[in-house]
């Protein structure tokens, strides 16, 4: 940060004393990239700009930097890729990415340089993704099968909530094995595609073409497998390409928003089938990833972080890191804009006006959306009745009250009609422990957060 | 500044010049063109901060100076006024444009004011004979990516391989590769592919030789009097060789006038489905076919005879297709397939020096 508000009063004054036509061309886009009292080195975006820079301005800067403290015997330009410079943008995507290459009557254009990564998008890689505590077994996972395809964990299915990086993770996959052996057939589809490429196939009576190229496939990764679910033809279809490439030892990854047990309308042979392998939840990043997150995407948009401010935005946005990361850009560009420095005090007035997210959620909502979910009555799960599919629910109800609004038991208790806390203390216990165990168990309360934050 | 110099030789510098002065930008100053007198010759240079290009000419100086007056107007007075001397004066910042029977006053802005022009103190260099260059690079460039998002692909690789300086460009949809000339140098240069356009546009057929020096930032192309910098894009090319086949299952030698023909005819209906025809070469029939379906207006074959080695087709966009057609140099092509996944090959069978390699669509 230092160095950035030194510059940015440098920049102050320079605009002060030229015109501004010369002030966006030439000084706009630079940066204070070190200085120390015997070496000050200035980022500039081209040869042009660093050129004039050097002959009409580097005395002004000079002079400018003194004032500001800097007193350098030696100004430096070097042309660096700043934080505006050309090919910046593309990392400002949505995570979400889906090729828009299709065009009319499902022609593709198939490329040159990346031949054999159709849909592949090479910034999804291993060195980008951040491992936490509830992704590191499918990280561990998909970088084992990036060594080996095929061998291991064959198939592998991924789930967990929306925006929480299966579409990274699987397309990482996929473009370590295409960089450890380029001839590899890497496809990456998502199922909705899949479904598309499979009509058109019907359409236009190119059935064969279309098995041919799936079952041609070394590696296949589908993504979204849930919008399969009820087309039985393509289930069908998909049945025989995943039969195919499983018979030979071809490597398929599975992405999808539920366990394969819990997708409705899936077929029961396909289900059997995604079940095979290995499959793993991917869950809510905690805290500390989320923190680690924004410092590393903010690092990518060449802006450093004070720790309350990420802090801040791991805590404000907590179930997506698609919207965290939104949440982070639209900082930036905030702060870009207006020439602010994105600390605490801009942060949390920029983010605290925002209407749509109730800051507290109130304990009512949580039983609410509890009892919703488990699609039982509101007065049931705060009654005296004692069934099992009852008992669950209200427990489950019990530890969000606890681990997300952190009421104290005897309030907890108190919320859901029961007079002794330690029933509630029973109940937190119980389903943190079934929580460690029992991989539904997990998705229940995923999705309830889900719902909630929603 | 005082000098004479001839209304033909200024026509021409300027309107090579006047070029590259856009008024799309930001500082107004760019869009002047800079006159100053260097050794008895009027220099005359402008930029538009990717490229900045200088030409000299033969002046008659009388007194030494320099200034920067709106590109467009200049260019314009002087193609206007007749054949003959014209003579250029500086009055404080206020351009006196007298020939015989006109007199024009420009009002100027000082030459201080225009940006730094762009030098390469030391740095290697190649020459290479004009024409070779030119012809090669025409059939090279247009292959070049315009998307910035991956800004290595809208460079021109010039690099040297085996002995031979390369040129290659590809938006990764279509390839283009032509060797140049024999070079003994280690070359490798992405020179971003809108800077060799202009490079090309300035290269007048009687050019001889042009010269190339680079460092590792920019580089300049000198032609004769007129002399080119442009920056240079950093970054790693994309291996290509690897993609282009060596060998082929079925090869067609056709007519480049058949080829192109049956091409438009076809393209004609491939509108709908963004170009996409497909090429079928049949030894049977001894015939290379075009067909194309358009299912809202109808559809079309269109076939030409063609020697022939082995059977197969593949779909492809026609308008790659015609740009190759249309860069390739002698009156036959090859056209050179395997599957329908991998890529086509288009070349001069006579000529081994350049190919064009086009992807496929997977319909």
């Amino acid at each position: 940060m230092q160095n950035s508000n030194i510059w940015q009063a440098v920049l102050g004054e320079i605009e002060l004393g030229v015109s501004r036509g010369s002030f966006v061309t030439w000084f706009k886009n630079t940066q204070l990239l070190r200085a120390d009292s015997s070496l000050v080195i200035i980022g500039v975006p081209n040869i042009f700009i660093k050129q004039q820079l050097e002959r009409k301005y580097a005395d002004t800067i000079k002079e400018i930097l003194a004032k500001n403290g800097v007193t350098a015997t030696r100004i430096e330009f070097k042309i660096s890729s700043g934080p505006v410079a050309n090919n910046t943008r593309i990392d400002d995507e949505p995570v979400s990415y889906q090729p828009a290459e299709k065009k009319a009557a499902g022609a593709r254009q198939s490329g040159l340089t990346h031949a054999y990564r159709q849909g592949l998008n090479e910034k999804y890689t291993f060195d980008t993704f951040i491992v936490g505590s509830g992704n590191e077994l499918a990280y561990a996972a998909c970088q084992a099968i990036a060594q080996n395809p095929g061998t291991k964990y064959n198939p592998l299915f991924i789930y967990g909530g929306v925006g929480i990086g299966k579409t990274h993770l699987v397309q990482a996959v996929g473009n370590e094995i295409v960089k450890l052996n380029p001839s590899a057939h890497v496809v990456y589809v998502s199922s909705e595609q899949f479904v598309q490429e499979f009509l058109d196939a019907i359409r236009y009576k190119k059935n064969t073409d279309f098995a041919g190229y799936y079952r041609s496939a070394d590696v296949l990764i589908v993504d979204d497998i849930q919008f399969i679910a009820g087309k039985e033809k393509t289930q069908e279809e998909f049945f025989h390409t995943f039969n195919a490439l499983h018979q030979a030892n071809k490597q398929i990854i599975i992405s999808g928003d539920k366990p394969p047990s819990d997708i409705p309308t899936l077929e029961e042979r396909l289900r059997s089938r995604f079940a095979w392998g290995m499959s793993i939840d991917m869950q809510i990043p905690d805290f500390e990833t989320r923190c680690a997150i924004v410092q590393t995407k903010a690092s990518q948009h060449n802006t450093e972080l004070e720790q309350p401010v990420v802090e801040f935005l791991a805590n404000y946005v907590t179930t997506n890191i698609r919207e965290l990361e939104g949440v982070l850009n639209q900082l930036l560009a905030y702060c870009e804009m207006r020439n602010l420095l994105p600390d605490i005090a801009v942060t949390s007035t920029l983010f605290s006006n925002d209407k749509k997210r109730p800051k507290h959620l109130s304990a009512r909502q949580v039983v609410d959306k509890t009892a919703k979910h488990f699609q039982i009555l509101l007065e049931d799960l705060i009654g005296p009745k004692r069934d099992k599919d009852i008992v669950v629910p209200r427990q489950v109800a019990m530890y969000i009250l606890r681990s997300e609004l952190h009421l104290s038991f005897p309030k907890i208790a108190h919320e859901l009609g029961r007079k002794d806390h330690t029933t509630a203390i029973h109940s937190v216990e119980k389903i943190e422990k079934e929580m460690n165990e029992d991989p539904r168990m997990r998705q229940h309360i995923i999705e309830i957060k889900e719902k909630l934050y929603a | 500044m005082k000098l004479q110099v001839t209304q033909e030789n200024l026509s021409r510098a300027l309107s090579a010049v006047g070029r590259i002065a856009s008024g799309r930008n930001t500082l107004p100053i760019l869009s002047n063109v800079l006159l100053s007198t260097i050794d008895n010759r009027l220099k005359i240079a402008a930029t538009n901060l990717e490229v900045a290009l200088t030409e000299t000419i033969g002046a008659k100086v009388s007194a030494e100076g320099s200034v920067t007056v709106p590109a467009r107007l200049l260019q314009e007075l002087i193609s206007a006024i007749p054949d003959g001397v014209i003579t250029l004066e500086l009055a404080e910042s206020r351009l006196l444009v007298t020939s015989d029977g006109y007199e024009s006053v420009i009002n100027g802005t000082p030459a201080d004011d225009f940006p730094v022009m762009p030098t390469i103190k030391e740095g290697v260099s190649i020459t290479i004979e004009a024409t070779t260059f030119k012809k090669g690079l025409q059939q090279v460039v247009g292959s070049a990516s315009s998307d910035d998002a991956r800004p290595v692909l809208t460079a021109v690789y010039l690099h040297t391989y085996n002995g031979s300086l390369y040129a290659v460009a590809t938006d990764s949809y279509r390839l283009a590769e032509k060797a140049l000339v024999a070079c003994k140098d280690e070359v490798s240069l992405l020179i971003p592919a809108s800077s060799l356009q202009d490079v090309l546009r300035i290269m007048q057929d009687d050019a001889k030789d042009i010269t190339i020096t680079y460092d590792e930032l920019q580089a300049r192309f000198a032609v004769g009097d007129v002399e080119l910098i442009t920056r240079l894009i950093d970054g790693a090319y994309p291996d290509y060789r690897k993609l282009i086949p060596e060998a082929f299952k079925t090869t067609a030698v056709i007519q480049k006038t058949d080829l192109t023909t049956i091409t438009k005819v076809s393209s004609l209906f491939a509108r709908e489905v963004a170009g996409s025809v497909t090429i079928k070469i049949d030894a049977d029939s001894g015939d290379v076919s075009i067909r194309s379906v358009a299912s809202q207006l109808g559809e079309n074959t269109a076939r030409a005879k063609a020697q022939i080695t082995g059977s197969g087709d593949v779909t492809l966009n026609s308008r790659y297709l015609l740009d190759a057609l249309s860069v390739i140099s002698g009156g036959s092509v090859s056209v050179n397939i395997n599957g329908k996944l991998d890529p086509v090959i288009i070349k001069d069978p006579a000529q081994a020096d350049y190919v064009n390699v086009i992807m496929p669509v997977k319909s």
